[in-house]
């Protein structure tokens, strides 16, 4: 709690135009504010469980919540974009399922690991790109869009397999997950690093990124400067989508069996990592570090739950409290800034 | 209470109020009269607004009184507010607006028939033809109408002072002045008026008293309109030799010269050299025509456009601002401001767009402090919000936003509406200065006044939006746009 006074008072120091090279640190303490509070917060949870059960901190744990959030960390940063632009996708988890499902089929059908998983990322894209252009061109509601995709990917997961799953061949595909394509490093914890920097890069750096702010922030005015909003809005689209499709291979690797309602939670939790990490589902705001670390604290919570050895119904609730709490300490802080 | 006192409908004294510690109201005094129309003045940044709601009781005061007819303990609907942003529910009938929250009979049912009733009583006191429409949803009526339906609500509710906020902003002339004869009536019966505006022409022709807020303190504490001159308010308003207007005109980026734009619509044409500025008088249909078709909002536009005597149609507004037109709208939260982003996107955006970026570069964040600079806009960080500045500082910052990219043509859409005098002559400068360097400004205002004082040419246009005619140089006057507007002064 030191820390963040000292944080603020970097935040309302007065004529900082942000061009001094030397304040770089400063800076990033003073950008990152609500997401460095956020990474405390989940210290905390994890100490708070630690006093029931010390294995919290323990190596075995750590890499098994990281293994199960991996996923769903990829998946939150496709429907952050959504949400930067005001827009919302429930359709996500579907999508995550339905491209398990035809990655699983392509692979039964004797097809190796890499042209599974490129048929089921061409899922994505498809019901991404149906949520845009819907969105975009027919001028439907976000929500009712991806309610509709949400629905039909749900029962198409099921219809394609008549409901069985479908336990994978190809020995090699634990690789996705599991491998190391930078040595030292496992694959899915790249994934994740890459993934996190990249959306946050891009979101900061391009142009590209500004736009996608600049939508959510106020469509009639970015229209009327020139940004392409139709173009900025099908592409968040096509992008969860895809990201979508990748969180469900990456999981698929690693549990190696397809399953028609393995993404069932996960929309909920995507948007709720987004809500925690400060996205404003009325646009305009969100990061990608803080989409990231909400995904990690609703997987330490569910672990905390599992740990203390609270029965796991009520990991919801949880869940639902540390939304609330997020969301008020938001609204706080943007009132005394 | 003593018997002077009991003339005044409301008196708030002493009204303290902070953020922190942040003052935002010390010391603020407001006396309105019955029945007299009270113009509430103030810079952008002088605390009406807060003012306004905590006399509306919409927010609380750390300390003060209000009485309401020498009472501390009144009923709130003695005060009623018709903002800005009207607040009436579009899909509901103008009865039903009238009477939110609905009103109730014996049985908690709706009482339609004695709503029915009271809304048309509340209305045939302020314009009988609208009690044709009580049937109707709000969404089918005008902007004018709207706000008298809002009035007949004060109204109906038993108000006795009624507080507009920036009522005329964006209403035709005709309107505005229809407007007015409806609230000098509203006195005559013994209603007082509380009037929020930055028009001086029209606070002249309406108010009796003023009240002048700076920074917190009401400086003029109920004058007589009749005892204070234009210049003495600008005083009241800026603070004694403490001018907070710009000290030079603001250098910007000079653009090759010798190249024009023609304009044409039917047996009517202009033609602009570069660095000239076209003003556009009249009713908002005629001129948004024109600017539409300049912004590349409304490709159908029945107006024609020839840059360099090159006959060119936009296809979009990204197609407008590649060629070089910039826009800057006077509707700030709807058509300009990024609220969500701090300064420096909202400075850089037109930027990235005309120069094609793919990266945020430091080059733009530079740009953007010398353009703040230079327009002597005071934030506390590239990165804070919009919001931190005040409403005439973000209506600076969406000019800016142009400054460094030497449009061909800038658009400006009621740039100083909702803007206090001080902020308002930065503008005027901020123009020339752009116009100086060889940008060819279009310009629609509703005040005829600034027009006159800037305008090389002026488009009119009567009150079905047709082009009415064209006034070139020493024939621009306040009169003869009025006269060629049919907005008779």
């Amino acid at each position: 709690m030191a820390g963040s006074s000292e944080i603020s008072q970097v935040g309302g120091e007065p004529g900082s135009l942000g061009v001094s090279r030397s304040g770089i640190l400063r800076r990033l303490g003073s950008t990152y504010r609500s997401e460095l509070a956020l990474a405390v917060a989940i210290l905390l949870v994890a100490g708070v469980v630690s006093f029931w059960s010390p294995q919290v901190f323990s190596y075995g744990n750590i890499s098994n919540v990281a293994q199960a959030t991996a996923p769903l960390v990829i998946m939150s940063l496709g429907v952050l974009l959504v949400i930067i632009t005001s827009g919302i996708d429930l359709s996500v988890g579907s999508t995550f399922s339905l491209s398990g499902m035809v990655a699983g089929l392509v692979m039964l059908a004797g097809a190796s690991w890499p042209i599974g998983c490129l048929a089921g990322l061409v899922v994505g894209l498809a019901v991404g790109a149906i949520n845009g252009a819907l969105v975009t061109f027919v001028g439907l509601a976000p929500f009712v869009v991806t309610l509709i995709t949400y629905a039909v990917g749900a029962s198409l997961a099921f219809v394609i397999t008549d409901g069985h799953s479908i336990a994978l061949l190809d020995p090699s595909f634990y690789l996705l997950n599991s491998g190391s394509l930078v040595p030292g490093v496992t694959n899915y914890v790249l994934f994740c690093l890459v993934g996190t920097i990249a959306i946050e890069l891009g979101l900061r750096k391009l142009v590209l990124g500004r736009w996608v702010y600049a939508v959510g922030s106020n469509d009639k005015a970015s229209r009327l400067l020139g940004i392409p909003v139709t173009g900025v809005r099908l592409g968040v689209y096509v992008i969860a989508g895809l990201l979508a499709a990748f969180s469900s291979m990456l999981s698929l690797s690693y549990i190696s069996n397809a399953e028609a309602t393995s993404g069932a939670n996960m929309m909920l939790q995507a948007i709720a990592a987004c809500v925690i990490g400060g996205a404003s589902l009325f646009g305009g705001t969100g990061s990608a570090v803080g989409a990231a670390l909400g995904a990690i604290m609703i997987s330490v919570i569910q672990n905390g739950v599992n740990l203390i050895g609270i029965n796991s119904f009520w990991q919801g609730s949880v869940t639902g409290l540390v939304i609330l709490v997020a969301v008020l300490i938001d609204r706080l802080t943007k009132i005394r800034a | 209470m003593s018997s002077p006192r009991l003339e005044f409908v409301l008196e708030a004294l002493d009204i303290e109020k902070s953020y922190g510690a942040t003052s935002v109201l010390s010391k603020a005094r407001l006396r309105v009269a019955q029945g007299e129309i009270h113009a509430l003045l103030g810079g952008n940044g002088a605390g009406k607004s807060t003012f306004i709601r905590i006399v509306s009781g919409s927010l609380r005061r750390d300390s003060g009184v209000i009485t309401v007819e020498g009472r501390e303990h009144y009923d709130a609907s003695a005060i009623a507010v018709v903002f800005q942003e009207l607040a009436l529910l579009p899909e509901l009938s103008v009865e039903e607006n009238i009477h939110l929250p609905h009103r109730r009979d014996a049985f908690g049912l709706i009482d339609s028939r004695a709503m029915k009733a009271l809304a048309a009583e509340a209305l045939a006191t302020i314009d009988p033809p609208l009690v044709r429409s009580l049937g109707r949803p709000v969404s089918s009526l005008d902007l004018h109408q709207r706000q008298l339906v809002e009035i007949a609500r004060a109204l109906s509710s038993g108000a006795k002072l009624i507080l507009l906020d920036e009522p005329t902003a964006n209403l035709t002339f005709a309107d505005a002045e229809r407007l007015f004869a409806i609230l000098r009536r509203l006195t005559a019966r013994g209603i007082s008026v509380l009037l929020v505006s930055h028009r001086m022409s029209e606070i002249r022709a309406i108010a009796d008293v003023c009240t002048i807020l700076r920074d917190g303190r009401s400086v003029v504490d109920r004058r007589a309109l009749a005892d204070i001159s234009d210049e003495e308010i600008v005083q009241a308003m800026m603070g004694e030799g403490q001018e907070k207007t710009l000290s030079a005109a603001p250098q910007a980026k000079a653009m090759p010269a010798g190249f024009s734009l023609d304009l044409a619509k039917g047996d009517i044409a202009v033609s602009l050299p570069a660095g000239s500025i076209l003003g556009l008088a009249g009713a908002p249909e005629g001129p948004a025509g024109v600017m539409d078709a300049l912004i590349g909002a409304e490709s159908s536009s029945a107006w024609s456009i020839a840059l360099d005597g090159q006959p060119r149609r936009f296809r979009s507004p990204a197609d407008a601002v590649r060629s070089g037109v910039g826009y800057v709208s006077g509707d700030r939260a709807e058509k300009g401001i990024l609220a969500t982003l701090p300064i420096l996107d909202n400075l850089a955006a037109a930027g990235r767009i005309a120069r094609k970026q793919w990266l945020v570069t430091s080059q733009e964040v530079r740009e953007a402090a010398s353009a703040l600079r230079r327009l002597s806009i005071k934030a506390s960080s590239l990165d804070a919000l919009p919001q931190t500045l005040s409403g005439g500082t973000q209506q600076k910052l969406l000019i800016a936003r142009w400054l460094d990219l030497a449009p061909k043509i800038l658009v400006l859409e009621e740039p100083t509406r909702g803007v206090d005098i001080a902020t308002k002559r930065d503008i005027y400068q901020i123009i020339r200065a752009v116009a100086a360097a060889g940008t060819i400004v279009v310009w629609w205002s509703t005040e005829f006044s600034e027009l006159a004082e800037i305008c090389d040419h002026v488009i009119t246009f009567d009150l079905q939006g047709e082009v009415s005619g064209r006034l070139d140089g020493a024939e621009i006057s306040e009169v003869a746009m009025a006269r060629a507007t049919g907005m008779a002064a």
